[in-house]
Parts: structure tokens; C-alpha cells; sequence
């Protein structure tokens, strides 16, 4: 069996189709409450996922591109710091290099031969060149062959053969030279600024050796944070300074030499597989920016290079991409962690308004229909009643014809002398019992008039506590004879309601012995009838509870139709419920019923009071009144 | 006893039958009508002193009948006996000076009682 919906008091009085007949109204109640348990789950569904969608979805865009946008802001802000950091560097390299040999220029273009050659006086001019910082380690003069013709340092090269070298042959050629870094004879790293001086008589050549730690603390002193770092290479990736991190001087830097293009530029490259740089500077197409992923570019660095004018040398800021991105990163963090948090408050509120809307449109559900059950019962009782009005005077004028035939029969009867004792009394019998069929079917025609009847007998003030107690006098015999107790509980000086006083009465005594046959089959039981005013509807209720056996869900539903009866047959005629009910509703009041199954049943009738009892109530007595009492 | 003059008004001719017959035996002098105009022109010729009307008939119906006779012969007294029994017409009926307004079918014994009434009642206002 399917159970019913747990809905409010109202009975289900009628089939929402309004049809007359129980059994169609039973089934389409039926079928009623799942169709709705599905449709409200439904409805809880499509809500959620409305509401859901319409915030969570700008929320993640929303989310999304202010991502992006603080990525490429970012990414454009870094390109803009590295830059400014590789150039200024460039510059302090360059102009390191040019001002030494500005240096170197200046004495091989003031100097002659004859004057450098004398050692005491290439000793001055190194003393000179030395003024402002120690830049040069020495300085020699060589001649046409290649070899020294003066020198000054700390080293023993005076036999040494330079024409066959490539710097020798070079600055011979262009006039000036800076070499790469290299080891040569003293197995020291350094670099040298020749000259080819020609002042005088006589060519030769000035050369003068820096060590490459100078280049090197040049560079050192823009250290970048816990992983910058910032070195010169030459055109083949070798070291021209020492490296802040891994390798040395001289060694074979790991960078991806032919991605170097143009003057200087920036790239975002991946150690292991640097054939995934790219360059933000020229602007990052989404999908790359996707692809690198701020967020998943931890073992990726950022690589800022610069061209040296001369030599040709490149100058690189390197930098981790997690340190440079570190605060960004913190601040996308955030954003994510706000946004799943934003998402996850916007469920939790999308499902708790969506419950509650459902729960309001649920009790408004329930109150049209029980108010549309109602207006179904009150037309269908009012269509039924004229049926049943037609049957039964029909049903009248033959039964009259009968009675008529049965008492002239029963007068030829007498006037026969001559017949049998025997046959006269079974006919006698037979005659006496077409009076109780008669009798019977005039009882239930009676009762049919009465249910359709509209009542225009003027309606009294009545006290609802003595018409009960009256009720229950006429009934308290039947009830103990079944062993039923009846209790009540009356509210005092309850106000007046105006009714009809016979039916009222007929309400109560349907009410009360319904409530004793309950108990049929029980060796004992109780029925309670209380009174109370309910002053938020104005109206007077009162409840008739019994302990009998209660009534199934299937039969709650028809208890108020016409004809329904569960008693047996000959017992009842199934209209003492509807009738009640036809009472109650005419006198603007109504009836409702709650049942458990082998507890017991309540019926509750209300009655509208008068607006002028309800004040009656509300002030009480009046003074004047108790001291008429007294 | 004087037997009161019986006028039957009703168109079920089997129920008229029947009730003439059976009211006959008992000493009653009924006369049967059909309907209510020939109700209203036998009251002209001769003289009744209780009317059992019943209050459906094709036609006139009872309460028009019943107007009419009270305009003519006000001390008649009459009896509803219907099978299309209501309240409004119940009232309709009393006011307008019916005896009694009685549902069919009705056992001959409590049509007799109320004939006796009816009768005794007449009997009063004509000795007023």
C-alpha cells in the first residue's frame, strides 16, 4: 500500500476530480502524492542547479580572468624589471670595458715607441693607469715579431712569442682588440685590451690584461634575490665571469645560445628543454600562457639577455620563475582558495533556499488542495444531493401505492371469514413484514431528503456545551453497553454559536455513535468529547476522540461520501457522515478527521461564531451581570 | 362520531384508488380528484371538510391549490401529503394555512390521526 502524504488535518474529503463515486476518487488520490514527491524533487533540482548556475558561472569567470589578467600583468611587470636590471648591467660591462680602453688608447696614441720601450717609464704610465683602482693586472709593449720589447707585471713573459696568435693578428689588423676570457701562459683567467700604437717612428702594440674577477664583481654586485644571478657569456655559451651557482669560469654555460636574437630580450625557458622557451615580451598568446601555467612553472627560469656592443659578449640575468612569481603566485592562491570557498558557501546557500522555497510552495500546494477538496466535496455533495432528492421522491409516491395495497389486502383479509388460521396468519406475517420494507425504504428516503434538504428553518443561538450534554444523555446507554466510557471536556462559558438545533444535535449523535461502533469487537473503550474556542479562527471546535479501531487511509478518503459505509448491511446507510458534514458546511462551519489504524479516530467540528460572541468571550462577564449573579 | 367529508386530490390514481377505498370502508366519505382544477370546481358543488392534497401534480401543483382553496373555503382544512417533501415547501404550505405537512408513504392509521385532528380543528373554528 502506498501511504498517504503526511499532510495537515484537512481530511481528504474528495477525489481532486471531483467524481462521485469513491472508488475513482481513491484511485486518484492515490496516484496524487507520489506524482508530487517526484515533482518537488524535481523542482529542488532544477532550483539548485538555476541558482547554482547563476552565480557560480560569472563567479568563475569573474575568477578566471582576473587570473589571466594578473598573470600577463605579471609577466609584463617582470619583462619590464628584467629589462632595466639586464641593461643597466650591460651598461656598467660596457662602460667598464670602453673607459679601459678609452685607457689603453689614450697612452698607445700619446706614447712613442722609444718612450714606452724604456721599462721606467712603462712602470709610470701603469702607475698612472692604476690611479683609479687597480684595473690592470699588466701592461707590455710588443713589437712587429710578436714578442716583448718592454713589459710591467708580475709575471716572467718577456720571452714570449706572439705572432702567431689570433689577438695578435687581430689587433694588427683592426687596430684595437678585447679579447675572451682566457688562460694563455699564467693559467689565470683574463681578458686583453690591445692597442695598436703608432705614434713615432715605429708600430707596436699595447697590451694590457685584466683579470676576469674584475668582470666578475662587476656583475656580482646585482645578485637577485635566493636564485638570481646575473653572468657574461661569450658567443659560444662559454663563462666570461664566475657563475653565481653551478659551473665556473671559462665552462660551458647551459642556455639555449641560438634563442638569443636581437639586441637583447627576455625568455621564459625550461632547463631541461629549453626548445620551450618563449618570450613574453612579444606578448603571450593565452594558450601558451595556459600551457606555462603560472602555477605548474616551478622548474622553469626566467632569462633576461643583453648583447655587449664589444666584445661580443652577452650579458644574462637569470632568475627561477617560482621566485620571481612568488608573491603572484601567493596572490592567485588566494584567489583560488576564495573562489572554491565563494563556490562552496553559494551550494550550501543555493540549497538551503531552494528547500525552503520548495517547502513554501509545498504548504501552498497543500493548501489549495485542501480547500479545492473542500469546494469538490461541497459541489459534489450539492449534485448528489439533487440526485438523490429525485430518487427518493420517486421512490415515495410507489412506496405509498404499496403501503396502500398492503392495508387493503390486509382489510380483505379481515373480511374473509371462511379462510384457514394458518394461511391467515403467514399472510398476516407476510403483510406485516411489507410494512417494515416499506417503513425501511422510507427511512433511507427520508434520510437521502434530509442530506439534500436546504435547511430554512431560522437558525438559533445556541450553547454548544448543553446541546452536547444532551447528545451524550440520549447516547451514554449504547455506549455502556458496549463498554464504552464517555468523557468530556468542556471549555466554560464558551460564546454562543448560531446553528440549527435539531441538525447540530443529529451531527453529534451521527459523530458519537460512529465512535461507539468503533469500538465494536473491543471489550472496553473510551470516547472524549471536548470543547474549546479558537479565537484565530473565531469559532468554537470540538473534538469527538474515541479509542476504537481507527480507519485505513483508503477509507479516510470517502468516509464523507454518500453510501459509503463500512458497517454491514442493513446497519447503515452511509449517510450519516455526509449528512454531517452538509449540516456543518451549511452552517459556515466544517469537518475534519484524523485516524491511526487500531488507536482510534478524532473528529473535529468547527462552528463560526457570530461577531458579536467573540467579544462576549474576549471581555467576559460584565460587572452588572455578576452582581445580578450575586 | 361524525365522520369527516374526505376530499382526495392527487394524480396517482392507484394511490387515490386505494386510499378511497380503504378510507371508504372505514366510514369516510371521500371523493377522488385528479389534479387541482378539478379540485377547486368540486369544492364549488358540494361541501368537504378535510382536503388531502398532494403537492406535485401536473398542472396546478398543491401549494397553488392549496392558495386557491384557502381563498375560497378557509375553514377546509387540508393536508399535504407528498412524496417530493421539502423544507421550503413544507413552509410554504404551513403558511399558507395547511393543517399538516406529511411525507408518503404514511401507515392508514397515522393519516387517520391526522384526519381526526384536522377535523376536530375545523370543528373548533367553525363553532368560533
Amino acid at each position: 500500500m502506498i501511504a498517504p502524504p503526511k499532510e495537515s488535518s484537512i481530511p481528504r474529503l474528495a477525489s481532486p476530480d471531483g467524481s462521485m463515486f469513491g472508488r475513482a476518487a481513491k484511485g486518484a488520490n492515490v496516484r496524487r502524492p507520489v506524482f508530487h514527491t517526484r515533482s518537488y524533487a524535481k523542482l529542488l533540482r532544477r532550483f539548485i542547479l538555476v541558482s547554482v548556475t547563476c552565480s557560480v558561472l560569472p563567479l568563475l569567470l569573474v575568477g578566471w580572468a582576473s587570473y589571466l589578467y594578473y598573470s600577463q600583468f605579471s609577466l609584463s611587470r617582470m619583462a619590464d624589471y628584467f629589462q632595466k636590471t639586464v641593461e643597466y648591467n650591460r651598461k656598467i660591462v660596457e662602460s667598464f670595458l670602453q673607459e679601459r680602453t678609452a685607457d689603453v688608447k689614450l697612452v698607445a696614441y700619446t706614447n712613442s715607441l722609444d718612450y714606452l720601450k724604456d721599462p721606467s717609464n712603462l712602470k709610470e704610465v701603469f702607475h698612472l693607469l692604476n690611479l683609479e683602482g687597480s684595473h690592470f693586472t699588466d701592461l707590455g709593449v710588443i713589437g712587429k715579431a710578436g714578442k716583448y720589447l718592454s713589459y710591467v707585471g708580475p709575471y716572467d713573459l718577456m720571452d714570449k712569442d706572439y705572432s702567431e696568435t689570433f689577438w695578435f693578428k687581430e689587433v694588427k689588423e683592426k687596430g684595437v682588440y678585447i679579447s675572451d676570457v682566457f688562460m694563455g701562459y699564467r693559467k689565470v683567467p683574463h681578458v686583453i685590451i690591445a692597442v695598436l700604437g703608432s705614434k713615432g717612428e715605429g708600430a707596436y702594440v699595447l697590451r694590457a690584461t685584466i683579470y676576469s674577477e674584475f668582470l666578475t664583481s662587476l656583475v656580482e654586485t646585482a645578485k637577485l634575490g635566493q636564485t638570481g644571478e646575473v653572468f657574461l657569456v661569450n658567443r659560444e655559451g662559454i663563462y666570461q665571469t664566475g657563475p653565481r651557482f653551478k659551473g665556473k669560469i671559462m665552462d660551458q654555460a647551459s642556455l639555449p645560445m641560438n634563442s638569443f636574437t636581437g639586441e637583447s630580450g627576455i625568455l621564459i625557458t625550461d632547463p631541461i628543454e629549453p626548445q620551450n622557451s618563449f618570450s613574453p615580451e612579444r606578448g603571450i598568446p593565452i594558450t601558451d600562457l595556459i600551457k606555462y601555467g603560472l602555477m605548474q612553472s616551478r622548474s622553469q627560469q626566467v632569462l633576461a639577455y643583453s648583447w655587449l656592443k664589444h666584445p661580443d659578449w652577452l650579458l644574462v640575468v637569470k632568475q627561477d620563475f617560482s621566485e620571481v612569481f612568488g608573491d603572484i603566485n601567493h596572490v592567485n592562491t588566494a584567489i583560488l582558495v576564495l573562489l572554491h570557498a565563494s563556490i562552496l558557501a553559494i551550494l550550501i546557500v543555493s540549497v538551503f533556499t531552494a528547500k525552503y522555497m520548495i517547502k513554501v510552495i509545498k504548504k501552498r500546494d497543500q493548501e489549495a488542495e485542501g480547500l479545492n477538496r473542500q469546494l469538490m466535496q461541497a459541489s459534489k455533495l450539492a449534485s448528489i444531493g439533487e440526485l438523490a432528492a429525485g430518487v427518493a421522491h420517486e421512490i415515495n409516491n410507489p412506496l405509498a401505492v404499496i403501503l396502500t395495497e398492503n392495508q387493503v389486502i390486509r382489510d380483505l383479509t379481515e373480511d374473509e371469514q371462511n379462510l384457514d388460521a394458518n394461511f391467515r396468519d403467514e399472510l398476516v406475517q407476510s403483510l406485516s413484514q411489507i410494512d417494515t420494507q416499506v417503513e425501511r425504504c422510507s427511512h433511507i428516503t427520508q434520510n437521502l431528503l434530509r442530506f439534500s434538504r436546504r435547511i430554512s428553518v431560522a437558525s438559533q443561538f445556541i450553547d454548544l456545551n448543553v446541546s452536547l450534554k444532551h447528545v451524550v444523555g440520549l447516547l451514554e446507554k449504547r455506549a455502556s453497553s458496549y463498554g464504552v466510557q464517555i468523557s468530556l471536556d468542556f471549555q466554560e462559558k464558551l460564546p454562543k454559536v448560531s446553528a440549527f438545533p435539531f441538525e447540530l444535535e443529529q451531527v453529534f449523535v451521527n459523530l458519537i455513535n460512529n465512535a461507539i461502533d468503533a469500538h465494536d469487537g473491543k471489550p472496553y473503550g473510551s470516547i472524549n468529547i471536548a470543547t474549546r474556542f479558537d479565537s484565530s479562527r473565531n469559532g468554537l471546535v470540538t473534538t469527538v476522540a474515541d479509542t476504537g479501531s481507527g480507519i485505513p487511509d483508503s477509507d479516510l478518503e470517502r468516509i464523507f461520501d454518500p453510501f459509503f459505509t463500512t458497517k454491514p448491511v442493513g446497519k447503515g446507510t452511509g449517510l450519516g457522515l455526509s449528512i454531517s458534514y452538509s449540516i456543518i458546511r451549511q452552517m459556515g462551519g466544517d469537518i475534519s478527521v484524523q485516524s491511526e489504524l487500531g488507536k482510534g479516530t478524532e473528529f473535529t467540528v468547527f462552528l463560526p461564531c457570530p461577531a458579536a460572541a467573540q467579544s462576549e468571550i474576549l471581555e467576559g462577564p460584565r460587572k452588572d451581570d455578576l452582581n445580578d449573579k450575586a | 362520531m361524525i365522520k369527516p367529508r374526505l376530499l382526495l386530490v392527487d394524480d396517482e390514481i392507484p394511490f387515490t384508488a386505494n386510499l378511497s377505498k380503504l378510507l371508504s370502508r372505514r366510514g369516510y366519505d371521500v371523493s377522488v380528484v385528479n389534479d387541482g382544477k378539478s379540485a377547486l370546481r368540486i369544492i364549488e358543488e358540494q361541501k368537504f371538510d378535510v382536503v388531502i392534497l398532494d403537492q406535485k401534480m401536473p398542472g396546478m401543483d398543491g401549494i397553488t391549490t392549496l392558495r386557491e382553496i384557502k381563498k375560497k373555503r378557509p375553514h377546509m382544512e387540508v393536508i399535504i401529503l407528498t412524496g417530493y417533501g421539502s423544507g421550503d415547501s413544507a413552509l410554504d404550505g404551513l403558511q399558507l394555512g395547511a393543517y399538516d405537512y406529511t411525507m408518503k408513504p404514511i401507515q392508514l392509521s397515522d393519516l387517520e390521526e391526522k384526519i381526526g385532528q384536522a377535523f376536530q380543528r375545523k370543528l373548533l373554528q367553525e363553532k368560533e
